[in-house]
């Protein structure tokens, strides 16, 4: 750090952030109770977790600081194929993980 | 003791027991969000300050290079909010299972909800496995051992950033945790067109700013798969929430 930012500054920063993530969180909790959405969209809302984890797993396997990458050499790519061939017979979370940075460690030091 | 209070207490060990599979990957996952701050340029103090308080993994990431960059207040807090955009989704998709909770347990709801939480309770709400009775406490359960969990191990990883193997790819079973959460709800259709919609507009769009290819993302994956959804005849209706 070239110039470091000060305590007070960084109480405000921390502190702002905190707020910012909370109000995201509680939005519709604590929105009135006459404020109400749609019935479809809260039916269509049953698809958030799985569209939004997909979004995040896509780019952090395929996508890198040095761009994209879809080379079926691509560690992380092996990583997740092994994790997803154990959830094929076990809806075990440990094993999932064993798994997958078993298939991700040795494609790394084999290809690495 | 009152039978309620043994049953509550009852309901938050079953909570207790739902997330404890996925304890491992928020485990790692914690540990290198914690090296991650320290090493990303944070005094230890503000790292543990900021975990405790925030407690939001992707947005306190996506903060710290601007804030040791000096980056205007605004601009951290409003991309700690657009990272954070996917949660507005969650709350609003919990909200009906909370209807009849006071505002206190719903702001409690809100703050203790991250990806793995969330996930949990909508999966089990969709297969009809939600306790019916003392469901907040039940979810305290949940959200407690996660959230302790995660506070140690990215405590630890703060204090000992030195001493954690960064080289190990260790970060890659945070994503690894997210997968398993993911698989097990790829057995409908619908939902398999959301996540390929999803996962590819997430990558088309990831050079946005501030992470919004994720929230554009979610909304062209939910909205995907509703499209598919009401192209195929209606199932016989499941559980809905209780309104």
């Amino acid at each position: 750090m070239n110039e470091p930012v000060s305590g007070v500054a960084l109480a405000v920063v921390i502190v702002g952030l905190a707020v910012s993530t909370f109000a995201t969180r509680t939005s519709f909790l604590l929105a009135g109770r006459r404020f109400r959405l749609n019935h479809r969209i809260e039916v269509a809302l049953r698809y958030a977790p799985v569209c939004t984890l997909a979004a995040i797993i896509a780019p952090a396997v395929l996508h890198s600081a040095a761009g994209y990458d879809f080379s079926p050499a691509n560690p992380r790519l092996i990583g997740v194929l092994g994790a997803a061939l154990w959830l094929c017979w076990s809806r075990n979370i440990v094993g999932c993980l064993a798994c997958g940075m078993a298939a991700y460690t040795a494609a790394r030091l084999a290809l690495g | 003791m009152t039978p309620a209070t043994l049953e509550r207490r009852a309901a938050f060990r079953a909570g207790q027991r739902a997330i404890l599979q996925s304890l491992p990957g928020t485990a790692s996952w914690g540990l290198i969000c914690g090296v991650a701050m320290v090493k990303g340029g944070l005094a230890t103090p503000w790292a543990i300050a900021m975990s405790l308080l925030v407690y939001g993994a992707s947005a306190q990431l996506a903060a710290l290079p601007l804030i040791v960059a000096g980056a205007p207040l605004w601009v951290i807090i409003a991309t700690g909010f657009i990272t954070n955009l996917r949660f507005v989704i969650y709350s609003a998709a919990i909200r009906p299972y909370f209807a009849a909770e006071s505002a206190g347990k719903r702001a409690a709801a809100g703050f203790f909800m991250t990806d793995f939480t969330f996930t949990l309770f909508m999966r089990r709400a969709q297969d009809g496995s939600l306790p019916t009775q003392h469901r907040d406490a039940w979810f305290a359960g949940v959200c407690a051992t996660n959230w302790i969990t995660w506070q140690t191990c990215s405590i630890v990883g703060i204090v000992a950033s030195g001493y954690v193997p960064t080289h190990w790819g260790l970060e890659f079973t945070g994503t690894l945790a997210l997968v398993a959460l993911v698989g097990p709800a790829l057995i409908a259709r619908p939902a398999v067109v959301g996540a390929v919609v999803a996962a590819a507009v997430a990558l088309l769009a990831h050079s946005l700013p501030y992470r919004l290819g994720l929230f554009a993302a979610a909304i062209a994956g939910i909205v995907a798969a509703t499209l598919a959804d009401s192209l195929k005849p209606m199932p016989p209706h499941e559980a809905e929430p209780a309104q």
